[in-house]
Parts: C-alpha cells; sequence; structure tokens
C-alpha cells in the first residue's frame, strides 16, 4: 500500500494515497473533480482546463488537478462560486460547436459532455452565430469511425496512438475553431489495438463502426467478465440486451479496468470475438444427423461409454477449471484417459509484448494446475486404439488438418460436446450442444498465473447445459459447478477462503501465493 | 483561419534538391531529437517549391522518422507554411482578436466582392492569394496586413485599394 497523506477539500479533511494527482487521489475518496482530456493511462496534457481548482494557500491561486500532485496539508476548493463559474464556463465554451446529435449519438447515456453538463451547466446557449461545420462521418480506418463535430478535441486518442500503440496515424489538424482529429491522407489506423479510441473518447466523436447504431447504451446489460480470446484473459464488460421477441445477444466487449492483467484496455480482436458467442453457435442434440431430446441423446451417450472398452476424454484449454475438474472426476470414473490436447490453439507469433498472447487457451494453466496431460504423443497414443472420444469443446481443426483428423479418429466413435456446430459437430455420433462462456460462471486462469472468475452474463431463450451439467449426466460424481468448485478449492491452496462470488474483481494472483502449488 | 486539412496532392514523389538535401543533413546535427526537423524541414520544401504538397508532408515524415500526422499538424497549424501554389502576390489579413474588432473583416469582404478571392484560394489570374492567419504581433497598429512577407498596418479598405494598386 502506497503511504497516506491528508489534505483538505472544501475545508473537510481526507486522507488519499500519496504520489497520485489531485484527481486520482480524491477521486478514490469519492470526490469528483470533473476532467476530459484527463485520462490515467496516458497521463496529464492539462488542455481542457476543466479540471481547475483552487488552492486556498500556497501556490497559484487556480491549477489544473490533473498536473498537480497530491501534497500533505494541501487545501483544495472545489465548491466555490469562482470554481463553479470556470466548470460552467469550460462546459459553454466546449458546446459552443458541438451539434445536439445526442438522440441519434451512440455515446448518448455514457457522455461525459452529458454528465458535466447537467452537473456543471444546465444553462441555454447564448449562441447566435452558426456553429463551425465539420465531417460528420469519417473512416479513420481499423472500424473507427469518426465525428469530427462532436470531438471537444481533448486529444485523448492521439495520445493513445502515440504513446501506446506508439502507431500515431491521429494528428490534431488546424488550430483554433477549425482544430480536428484526422488522420494523414492514405495512412488510416492500423494496429491491433485501435478501437480502444472509441472507449477512450469521452464524446460521441470516435465511434466503432461494428457497435454504431446498433444499440442505446441504457438498454444494455452490462456484466463483468473475461476475455476468452487468448490467454491473457482481459477483464471485460458484456454489454447484452434481449430485444423483444428476440434471443438474448451480446452487443459488444469492452475492456474493464484491471491493473493486474490489462489495464484499461484490449485488443480489437479480443473486442469483436463477442461475435463469435452469437454466430454459429450447436443448439441441438443430435444422434448422428438427426435432432432428438437431449435425455434420448444422454442416454446414447451412456450406452455407448458403457460398451467402449476404451475411452478417450479430451477437453478444450478454453474451459473453466470448475468444468476442468467435472471432466477429470468423469474421465476418472469411466477409468478413460483424459487429455487437453491443443496445441492448435497456440498461433506462434501471432503475440505481443502487450495484451496479445501467442496462445489462444483461456484457461491453459488451469490444465497444468489440475495436471491434465496436454502433450501430443500421450494424445494420439491413447487414440490409436480408442473406440469412443468424449470431446469437451477442443477444435481439433485446429490442430490438425482435414485428412490428420481422419486418420486420428479411424473408426472410434465420437461424443462431441460443443459451443459451435462445425463439420467435426456434424460427422459426430452424437452431438451435444453446451452453453459458451459468457452463459455460464467459471474460473480460470491466464498466463501471468492471475485467477479470475467470472459470472453468467446472458441468459438465453433456450438454455444450454454447461460441461459440467454434461460431464454429470454422463457420470461424473460432481453434480454441478458447485461442487466442481469445492474440489478445486483443495486443489488450489488459494481458493480455499474465497467463495467464487469473494474472489476481487482483479483476481488473485496465483504467483503471490506459495499455496498455488498444486496440491491435488 | 481557413481549414487546411485538404491536402492537395501532387501525383508525384517528392524530393529534396541536392542543396536541400545537404542542408537537411546540416541541420540535423543541431538538435537532440530528430522530430525537431520538422519545422525547418517544412521551410525547406516551402523554399524549394514554394508550396507544401501531400507527398511533401509524407517524405518529412518519412526522412526524420516520424509520424506523419506530427507533420501534418505542424504544418496546418502555422499559416506561414503555404499548403497550396501561391499567387504571384501573397495576401495574409490577420483575424486575431484586435484585428478582428477593428474591421479586418471589411477588407476581407472587399476581397471577395471586387477579385472573388477567399481566404485559402488565389484570384483565376494567379495574381493574387488570400490567407487569413492568426496574430501577427501587431495588436496596436490594428488590422494588420501581410503581403509577400511585408507590414501594413492600420488598414482600411481604402488604404488596402491603393496598396493592391501598386502590386503588379
Amino acid at each position: 500500500m502506497a503511504d497516506k497523506i491528508k489534505l483538505f477539500v472544501n475545508g473537510e479533511e481526507v486522507e488519499v494515497e500519496s504520489g497520485k494527482n489531485l484527481v486520482d487521489a480524491v477521486s478514490a475518496v469519492g470526490i469528483e473533480i470533473p476532467h476530459l482530456c484527463y485520462h490515467p493511462a496516458l497521463g496529464a496534457d492539462g488542455n481542457c482546463r476543466m479540471c481547475l481548482v483552487g488552492l486556498e494557500e500556497g501556490g497559484p491561486p487556480l491549477v489544473p488537478a490533473c498536473k498537480t500532485p497530491a501534497q500533505e496539508g494541501m487545501k483544495v476548493l472545489l465548491d466555490a462560486e469562482h470554481i463553479r463559474k470556470i466548470q460552467h464556463d469550460v462546459m459553454e465554451f466546449e458546446l459552443i460547436n458541438h451539434p445536439i446529435d445526442c438522440p441519434v449519438c451512440d455515446q448518448a447515456g455514457e457522455c461525459k459532455l452529458q454528465d458535466y453538463y447537467m452537473g456543471y451547466d444546465r444553462k441555454d446557449s447564448r449562441m447566435t452565430v452558426p456553429q463551425v461545420t465539420k465531417s460528420k462521418k469519417l473512416d479513420f480506418g481499423g472500424g473507427v469511425v469518426h465525428d469530427q463535430e462532436r470531438c471537444i478535441v481533448c486529444g485523448r486518442c492521439v495520445r493513445f496512438l502515440r504513446q501506446i500503440t506508439k502507431t500515431g496515424e491521429l494528428g490534431i489538424i488546424n488550430r483554433t475553431d477549425t482544430a480536428r482529429v484526422n488522420i494523414f491522407p492514405g495512412r488510416p489506423i492500423d494496429n491491433r489495438y485501435g478501437l480502444n479510441v472509441v472507449d477512450l473518447c469521452p464524446v460521441g466523436a470516435m465511434t466503432s463502426s461494428d457497435f454504431r447504431f446498433k444499440q442505446r447504451v441504457w438498454f444494455l446489460k452490462k456484466v463483468p467478465s473475461v476475455c476468452h480470446g487468448c490467454a491473457k484473459g482481459c477483464s471485460i464488460t458484456i454489454d447484452h440486451n434481449r430485444e423483444k421477441y428476440q434471443d438474448d445477444i451480446i452487443y459488444r466487449f469492452r475492456p474493464r479496468l484491471n491493473q493486474q492483467v490489462n489495464g484499461y484496455f484490449m485488443c480489437n480482436d479480443g473486442r469483436l470475438s463477442y461475435r463469435r458467442e452469437n454466430e454459429g453457435r450447436l443448439t441441438q442434440f443430435r444422434l448422428g444427423k438427426n435432432e432428438r431430446d437431449m435425455l434420448d441423446v444422454i442416454t446414447g451417450c451412456n450406452k455407448e461409454i458403457a460398451h467402449s472398452r476404451k475411452t478417450v476424454v479430451l477437453v478444450s484449454p478454453d474451459l473453466s477449471l470448475e468444468q476442468m475438474v467435472s471432466v477429470k472426476a468423469l474421465a476418472e470414473k469411466l477409468g478413460a484417459t483424459l487429455s487437453g490436447f491443443s496445441d492448435g490453439y497456440i498461433k506462434t507469433g501471432d503475440g505481443d509484448d502487450y495484451l496479445i498472447s501467442d496462445d489462444k487457451a483461456a484457461n491453459r494453466k488451469g490444465l497444468e494446475i489440475l495436471g491434465i496431460d496436454s502433450s501430443r504423443k500421450s494424445f494420439e497414443e491413447a487414440m490409436a486404439d480408442a473406440e469412443l472420444l468424449i470431446n469437451f469443446n477442443n477444435d481439433l481443426s485446429l490442430s490438425y488438418d482435414e485428412s490428420g483428423i481422419r486418420s486420428l479418429l479411424g473408426d472410434t466413435r465420437t461424443i462431441a460436446c460443443s459451443t459451435h456446430d462445425d463439420e467435426l459437430t456434424g460427422q459426430a455420433h452424437f452431438a451435444l450442444a453446451i452453453s459458451s462462456y459468457s452463459e455460464y460462471a467459471g474460473t480460470v486462469i491466464n498466463c501471468d498465473n492471475v485467477l479470475q472468475h467470472f459470472t453468467k452474463a446472458v441468459t438465453k431463450n433456450n438454455e444450454l447445459p454447461d460441461v459440467c451439467a454434461i460431464a454429470a449426466e454422463l457420470g461424473s460424481p460432481l453434480q454441478n459447478a458447485g461442487q466442481a468448485y469445492a474440489e478445486l478449492q483443495r486443489a488450489i491452496g488459494a481458493l480455499s477462503e474465497y467463495q467464487p462470488a469473494d474472489i476481487p474483481a482483479e483476481g488473485l494472483n496465483l504467483n503471490d501465493s506459495e499455496a498455488a502449488n498444486v496440491t491435488a | 483561419m481557413s481549414d487546411r486539412s485538404q491536402l492537395i496532392s501532387t501525383g508525384e514523389p517528392f524530393q529534396f534538391d541536392k542543396e536541400r538535401d545537404a542542408e537537411f543533413e546540416r541541420l540535423v546535427k543541431r538538435y537532440p531529437t530528430r522530430e525537431s526537423m520538422i519545422l525547418p524541414a517544412l521551410w525547406l520544401t516551402q523554399e524549394q517549391e514554394g508550396w507544401i504538397s501531400q507527398e511533401a508532408i509524407a517524405y518529412i515524415a518519412d526522412r526524420i522518422g516520424t509520424f506523419a500526422s506530427k507533420v501534418y499538424e505542424a504544418a496546418t497549424f502555422y499559416t506561414m507554411y503555404n499548403l497550396h501554389p501561391m499567387g504571384k502576390h501573397h495576401i495574409c489579413v490577420c483575424r486575431t482578436l484586435s484585428c478582428w474588432l477593428r474591421g479586418k473583416q471589411e477588407i476581407i469582404d472587399y476581397m471577395r466582392d471586387e477579385l472573388g478571392l477567399t481566404p485559402g484560394k488565389k484570384t483565376e489570374d494567379g495574381k493574387f492569394s488570400l490567407e487569413e492567419v492568426e496574430c501577427l504581433g501587431h495588436c496596436g497598429t490594428a488590422p494588420v496586413v501581410q503581403v509577400d512577407g511585408e507590414f501594413h498596418e492600420n488598414m482600411d479598405v481604402e488604404k488596402f485599394k491603393s496598396l493592391l494598386a501598386t502590386l503588379k
């Protein structure tokens, strides 16, 4: 913990962390200093002047809070006539050329300008001259569409692309009231983190071509979760909604602040991976090609399992720890060989040293901690004389080409428990639809050994069973995720004192605890 | 200041001639970072071509090793950089507070009505080009007009008319 210092805001003493600027220091104790250009990840720029506060003793009478370190004994003045006038004047200034687009603006509902207008301005416009008009729809590339008229020229997007991605596609062109954000002609936004500028934009100037005009944000249900796009496991918020007479679908992923994992940002690939939760899903239970009741298919599977002399159980490295524990218990019960072989999930060279990992599996550390063998050799040896393969959502097409799969499977019978309908589920003797990570609660461990728990976000009209439920139906002694979690607490010592709901939002860093050692 | 964001593309690759190339290399040693060369490199380009094209900005950015957006920013910020070919005589009218209050608009309107000349453009015969610029630092003698780099103070439409008459 950082040192604490005491300072005064509006005459009241507050205790804040030292080493922070005034905006961050006092916001931690619930006092808001309005600010537009400042963002903790991009540093203070001091261009918007919205955060000006008074200092009662010593130093200049007015300072930008974003550029002023919190100091012991400081007397900060926020609630005073002249400060309120500054805030009102800055708002009036920002709004001179801001169009009243709110009814058609994606940002409406989560817009700083709207919030601050209500909080600090609430006055009619005094402007009698025509507003400066600029471009309303500029394609900046990388899925970013820009509205220059809404822009308040805070420069967050420009700073993000210069400081964080170091690609510098955007600049502030011109000056005075004709200043605007633009790309250099022919050099569009071209990096894998570009869509973060949409989140960073405090107003509706940066829009995502993917989300543009799809939903009003106040209709979206926002649930904290964990991205399953790669082994980094960025903390995200899933924004979903059920339109009248429709199914519940996801409209966007947004990064959720987690200093232990992803900070404020996430990559474009992960952000757009929500589409895979909506599309191409397996929703049927099938015997061969024929759709049947779930129970019929389960009964068929159980007969098949009973007849099989050698069974191989394959798990996906994307499954939650609870699911892996359930499947592991199932494999032990059946005397089957358990494998987590998934070399194909690793795309060597695709990652970077920031947030994108080579490994596209969300929970490979889980396989390791639970001692599930993932080697190609042992999987292929087991498959050589296997009569039945029970596959829990492991996409073999990533690890093998078509002929590879054919020779691997031979005449092995297959039970495919899958989130997505593809060629392999089409060929399986039994296909069982299962829920995907937005539809169940679970725990995963990322590539840096940070364990995160996520809750169920989406409830589909036709709810699908999760892997724990299917495993139980097929004979696992663990009946549900709750029982699996209790088992997990025995395996991972660090979890023993945590119920799922108690796991901190930023996760548990298992590197910090010796108890991370496998005890199972 | 008019919108200067629309760069003109020549369709031809740009590069410094021998003399400017040598000058660039001489200057670059002066500065702790190469980015400091943005403004001098823009001057060199303007010296060489009379104006600065889209290709020239890309060339400067690549030559310095910085983002094209940064050079674009600087070139559009400073009205002293010409982003299109100039007329024979280049007229700059200050539009900042003092000059605005003291009647710069009448001079601008006069040019629009009499010469068909608007800021950022040049006359059809190519004789005059006009730019509205930010403060030229002569607020005490506003409004101020700059013709081919030379200051003319305390201007009004009548004075401006006779000034134009002297320009061939």
